[in-house]
């Protein structure tokens, strides 16, 4: 296929594609910059397990109720629990981190075994998501969802970047550090679940971790790294759906990977500048 | 002078852990007043239950006001605790002092801008405005966290451990600059360290704190051999000269 032809095909045959992996690579880009810097990165990779156990739990017939809700109910009882546990510092993160990855990931296997009728299969699948076949129905809730979170961030973003920065202090000026930590996880977790639904977890742990090291590299400024990964966020995307139509590579690892290859552009122009290489 | 802050029989801790029982003092308007003691000894915990962000588990802890407003804390926290992964610049650490008065949804004004331009002078580091504050040395760093706290022009200043991992003439330096700051300023100054000789040759009054030995008075009182070798649990000799109080601790002069 030519470069036109694909674009075309992008834009007639997969246009939500497009704009769904544009939206959830914006969003997780910027929120991802406040993930690396609590050093909470490997919760980006947590909630999206959650937010996929949260899922098949609603394949049990017991649990008559949509994928969506479903996912979005467990990710945010998780989150509850978790701003919690994270709070806390006698037990290290990334213990607390890795005991309910791995935790969602047993139990999402075990209920799939006993949900009736349906191959295990089909269900991962549905799981996992697909950016190809987000429809209208599933992407305007999800820019919904993305724009809301957007605007709290824009609203508060003083307050985000002080409890971010220096949390001790902003309690001593009335700020609840912890009711703000836990309105950003809120925040996280709707994202990632509906995000997880529609195109996948690969898709949503790489953009949350991803962009944002690559501005972080790139940038001196913090607005400035926030402004680079959304850009980050929005470019690879684009060029990596386009690159899975060129070479007929899956799409969500094609855009990981196109942003990872910015990452080690960003690692190897900041050497540069330093003059280390 | 007026009592700003008093602890009647308050006990302190976390959980079922106490950390510091039945402690009563009184902090007043323009005290200079310096908490010392060991590592763990309950010197945050004090200084918790001042701003408020930890609650007693028995007895009263009261905080009272200046003049109608409520009294405004400036804390500057130790240098440690703060996260740098993030490249703040100078500029925008201090006006987070402001964020309170801000408020929500709404943007720093001119006035708050000019008050983090003062702040910065205040210190001696405007020329530092444009730095980023990860990239700063240790002293530059505590004037800048100084420079926050006066942002929100606080009626007392806590500093908790102000000179902690930093050179002698960084060290001096800082004491300097806060000892300015409460006489010129008229501000009540609470120091919190575990270095006595930070604290002895600049503040009027003290306490010393451990959970078994709490003591509180003006620093001719309270700071004696007896006192800091029951404190520190070992020989602690106390020498005052002209120039100020020398201590030495182990009798090996090595303090």
């Amino acid at each position: 296929m030519t470069t036109s032809e694909i674009i075309k095909t992008i834009l007639q045959e997969f246009p939500f594609a497009l704009y769904g992996s544009l939206v959830v690579g914006i969003v997780c880009a910027f929120l991802g910059v406040y993930i690396v810097a609590k050093r909470v990165v490997f919760l980006g990779a947590v909630l999206t397990q959650v937010s996929v156990l949260g899922m098949a739990l609603t394949f049990l017939p017991a649990m008559a109720i949509g994928h969506s809700v479903g996912s979005l109910a467990v990710t945010l009882v998780a989150v509850l629990i978790l701003s919690r546990w994270l709070a806390g510092k006698k037990i290290p993160r990334d213990a607390i981190l890795g005991f309910v990855f791995v935790f969602s990931i047993a139990l999402r296997i075990l209920i799939l075994q006993k949900a009736p009728k349906v191959e295990v299969s089909e269900i991962e699948s549905l799981l996992r998501g697909d950016i190809l076949f987000v429809t209208p129905q599933s992407f305007y809730p999800l820019l919904g969802v993305a724009a809301a979170a957007m605007l709290a961030h824009l609203l508060f973003f003083k307050e985000f970047n002080y409890i971010s920065f220096d949390a001790e202090t902003a309690g001593t000026q009335g700020f609840n550090a912890g009711l703000w930590e836990m309105f950003f996880y809120m925040i996280a977790a709707v994202v990632i679940a509906v995000a997880t639904h529609m195109v996948g977890d690969i898709f949503v742990f790489g953009f949350l971790v991803v962009p944002p090291l690559a501005a972080m590299r790139l940038a001196r400024k913090v607005k400035i790294i926030f402004w680079v990964s959304v850009l980050i966020g929005a470019a690879s995307p684009l060029l990596g759906l386009f690159m899975a139509f060129k070479f007929d590579f899956p799409s969500s690892p094609a855009m990981v990977s196109v942003a990872s290859i910015i990452l080690s552009l960003s690692w190897l122009a900041s050497l540069l500048r330093r003059g280390e290489v | 002078m007026k009592p700003i802050i008093e602890f009647q029989q308050a006990t302190l801790g976390y959980g079922r852990k106490i950390v510091l029982k039945d402690v009563s003092f009184t902090i007043f308007a323009g005290d200079y007043f310096g908490m010392v003691g060991p590592n763990g000894a309950g010197k945050t915990t004090l200084l918790r239950a001042i701003l408020g962000t930890l609650k007693p588990l028995s007895g009263k802890v009261s905080v009272g006001n200046l003049s109608a407003s409520p009294l405004r804390f400036g804390y500057v926290p130790q240098r440690d605790t703060i996260d740098h992964i993030l490249p703040y610049i100078v500029y925008e650490v201090v006006m987070m002092g402001r964020f309170r008065q801000i408020g929500w949804l709404r943007r720093p004004q001119r006035a708050d801008r000019e008050i983090v331009i003062e702040s910065l002078q205040h210190v001696d580091v405007k020329n530092l405005q444009h730095r980023v504050f990860r990239d700063l040395s240790g002293g530059q760093k505590q004037r800048v966290l100084i420079a926050r706290a006066l942002a929100s022009k606080p009626a007392v200043l806590l500093l908790d451990e102000p000179t902690n991992g930093m050179d002698l003439s960084s060290k001096t330096s800082i004491l300097e600059l806060i000892h300015k700051l409460h006489e010129e300023d008229r501000l009540t100054v609470i120091l919190v360290s575990h270095l006595l000789d930070d604290v002895a040759n600049y503040v009027k009054r003290l306490a010393l704190v451990e959970k078994e030995f709490f003591q509180v008075g003006n620093v001719d009182e309270v700071l004696t051999a007896q006192n800091l070798s029951s404190l520190y649990r070992v020989p602690i000799e106390v020498t005052r000269t002209p120039s100020g109080v020398v201590i030495l601790a182990g009798g090996r002069g090595d303090h």
